[in-house]
């Protein structure tokens, strides 16, 4: 593989991440325009790890998913009566807040001769740890998906789980739910963390890929792509907002495609698309039917199987 | 004391263009309950549309300004055409994150039109500033709050005297009943949503002529202005918009003046995190918008 297939195939296990996260949110019937903010302190978090303690990857990268997920919890608990519009404008609120208070944020020590930090709007640069530790683009792309099958497995086990169906119920009728003895506070608040965590961890894999961040990068524009993506790829499934990534950034960004005019092309795409999928490509629907025809198929192929070896014998 | 005044003029200046910006993201919410987040990014192109048609034939500030306020209209009926009407009552989100591919579509068309990233917008007044007892004043702030009360009052009387107000105001009431008594919903969501659009025209072109540029950017920044003001002062309240915006330039020129630039925006959106947060329905809305969307979903 060469190094800019590796980037491009690593930036989209990443920044699936946040997409995973902003879709968590989603299935619990909430919006939110702030993961970006989780994503920034999980990177600022696992970079100061591992750059100025000078630790492991994964104990940064647990940090990182940490402070995420301590972050998501506070704020959802101080916006616990809010919803819809009102729960939206206060993650954006509160990430536009998290990006000026990095901006604002410097402190820098001496590592080996050199001041290593956080630096307020310059960024925090010099976080070596994949190149000190002779960790190849291809390993960490290795790494990066590792983790995110370990995530959409959790998915996949979480969709089977009785929380996971409250989760969905909450997000499709939340009176109902209520009426139906679950508490949708409580599971709302559980899915704030568990995506604040997911954040955090995308944030602590970035800041390693890139060695430099500013807070410029975590602005409005990251977050709101990243609940595009769940929209685009599908609210069905935990694949759906990884095809979301996947298409914009492996698609249309990374190839020569449309240059020039590209946004004007892909906006367009998604505006229609959305008329024809409001819930995106893999949608319940959709997700339905793939998994009811493959059911099918196997018991099919099952039954072949079985009657093949009855009649050779 | 004087500086205490002084900035709490200039910021009730800048924040009629605030609160204009806020009237109009009210009137698209309160009608349609649903987030454009293209509505500063369609102000955007109408100011770039001025800044071209003032480039290319030389025309003086009050063409470029009706050149302004006409194109945020068209590109307002665009993105209402595309990311709300297909909709009509359903998939709100849905029409959210097409807002947001469609502001994508505009900013690259704009960059298209004037590939400068600063372009230089005719200025309104040339008159330098004055001062009036302690005081000093910019005649284009004067301006800019003038015409915004004028507007303001103009959005206010079109509410309340015409029967188009009258639809206006039943849809933002109960969409189903206005339906059931006959009002033509559709035309009255695409109206309003015009009547948004050119508002924020309005408003973009006062700020765009004050500043004497216009960068990309301006998408970005009205459309964050105009949600904070308009969340300050309560979702779908005409006064509400009114006193967020002013509250707003307000707030953020005492904060402008003691703390810098990134403070004042740091307590710009720490206001309104605080505000959502102990007093959800703003300054002048009320919980009423909220649960009355809650039951007629349920209904």
């Amino acid at each position: 593989m060469d190094d800019f297939l590796i980037g491009v195939l690593t930036n989209i296990g990443i920044i699936s991440f946040v997409a995973l996260s902003a879709y968590m949110l989603l299935l619990s019937g909430e919006v939110s325009f702030g993961q970006q903010a989780y994503f920034a302190m999980g990177a600022y978090a696992a970079g100061m790890v591992t750059a100025m303690l000078g630790w492991h990857l994964v104990p940064a990268l647990l940090a990182g998913a940490l402070v995420g997920a301590a972050a998501a919890t506070a704020v959802g608990s101080a916006t616990l009566r809010l919803s819809g519009f009102y729960f939206a404008m206060a993650t954006l609120a509160f990430a536009e807040m998290t990006r000026i208070a990095f901006e604002l944020f410097a402190f820098r020590i001496d590592v080996g001769g050199t001041p290593v930090g956080p630096n307020g709007t310059d960024g925090f640069g010099d976080i070596r740890y994949l190149f000190e530790n002779g960790i190849t683009p291809l390993q960490y792309l290795m790494f990066v998906y590792a983790l995110l099958g370990l995530v959409l497995t959790g998915f996949f086990v979480l969709e089977r789980t009785r929380f996971g169906r409250a989760l969905r119920q909450a997000g499709a009728d939340p009176l109902l739910a209520e009426l139906q003895g679950l508490s949708v506070v409580r599971i709302r608040l559980l899915a704030a963390a568990a995506a604040g965590a997911l954040a955090g961890l995308g944030g602590g894999l970035y800041v390693h890929l890139l060695t430099y961040i500013e807070p410029a990068s975590f602005n409005i524009m990251l977050g709101v792509h990243s609940l595009a993506y769940g929209l685009i790829g599908g609210l069905g499934t935990a694949l759906g907002p990884v095809l979301g990534v996947l298409i914009d950034i492996g698609v249309l960004e990374s190839s020569r495609l449309f240059a020039g005019y590209r946004m004007i092309v892909f906006g367009g795409l998604v505006a229609l698309l959305l008329i024809v999928r409001p819930r995106g490509l893999l949608d319940e629907r959709a997700v339905h039917w793939i998994t009811s025809h493959l059911k099918r198929s196997m018991y099919a192929a099952g039954r072949s199987g079985l009657d093949g070896s009855l009649r050779r014998r | 004391m004087i500086d205490l005044i002084q900035n709490t003029l200039d910021g009730a200046m800048v924040g009629s263009s605030y609160a204009l910006l806020a009237l109009g993201f009210t009137l698209i919410f309160g009608t349609m309950r649903r987030l454009n987040l293209a509505y500063g990014p369609t102000i955007m192109a109408g100011a770039y549309l001025g800044t071209y048609a003032s480039l290319r034939f030389g025309i003086g500030a009050l063409p470029v300004a009706i050149v302004v306020v006409v194109g945020a209209a068209l590109v307002g009926l665009y993105v209402e055409r595309l990311c709300f009407r297909p909709f009509g009552d359903s998939a709100a989100i849905a029409s959210m994150v097409s807002s947001f591919a469609v502001w994508m579509q505009i900013e690259e068309a704009a960059t298209l039109l004037l590939p400068r990233h600063l372009n230089a917008f005719p200025a309104l007044v040339a008159g330098p500033p004055f001062t009036l007892g302690p005081f000093l004043f910019r005649p284009e702030h004067l301006l800019m709050l003038a015409v915004a009360t004028a507007a303001a009052g103009l959005v206010y009387w079109a509410l309340h005297h015409t029967r188009f107000g009258l639809g206006v105001r039943t849809v933002i009431d109960h969409r189903r009943a206005a339906e059931i008594v006959g009002v033509p919903v559709e035309r009255v969501l695409m109206l309003a949503f015009i009547l948004a659009s050119a508002i924020g025209g309005v408003a973009g072109f006062l700020i765009a002529a004050t500043d004497h540029q216009i960068t990309p950017m301006f998408g970005m920044w009205a459309t964050t202005k105009g949600l904070i003001a308009m969340m300050l002062g309560g979702l779908g309240s005409v006064p509400g918009a009114i006193a967020g915006g002013l509250a707003l330039g307000i707030i953020e020129a005492h904060m402008q003046w003691a703390f810098g630039p990134q403070v004042r925006d740091l307590i710009a959106w720490g206001v309104l995190f605080a505000v959502l947060a102990l007093w959800p329905g703003g300054l002048m809305g009320s919980r009423r918008l909220a649960d009355a969307a809650a039951v007629q979903r349920r209904l």
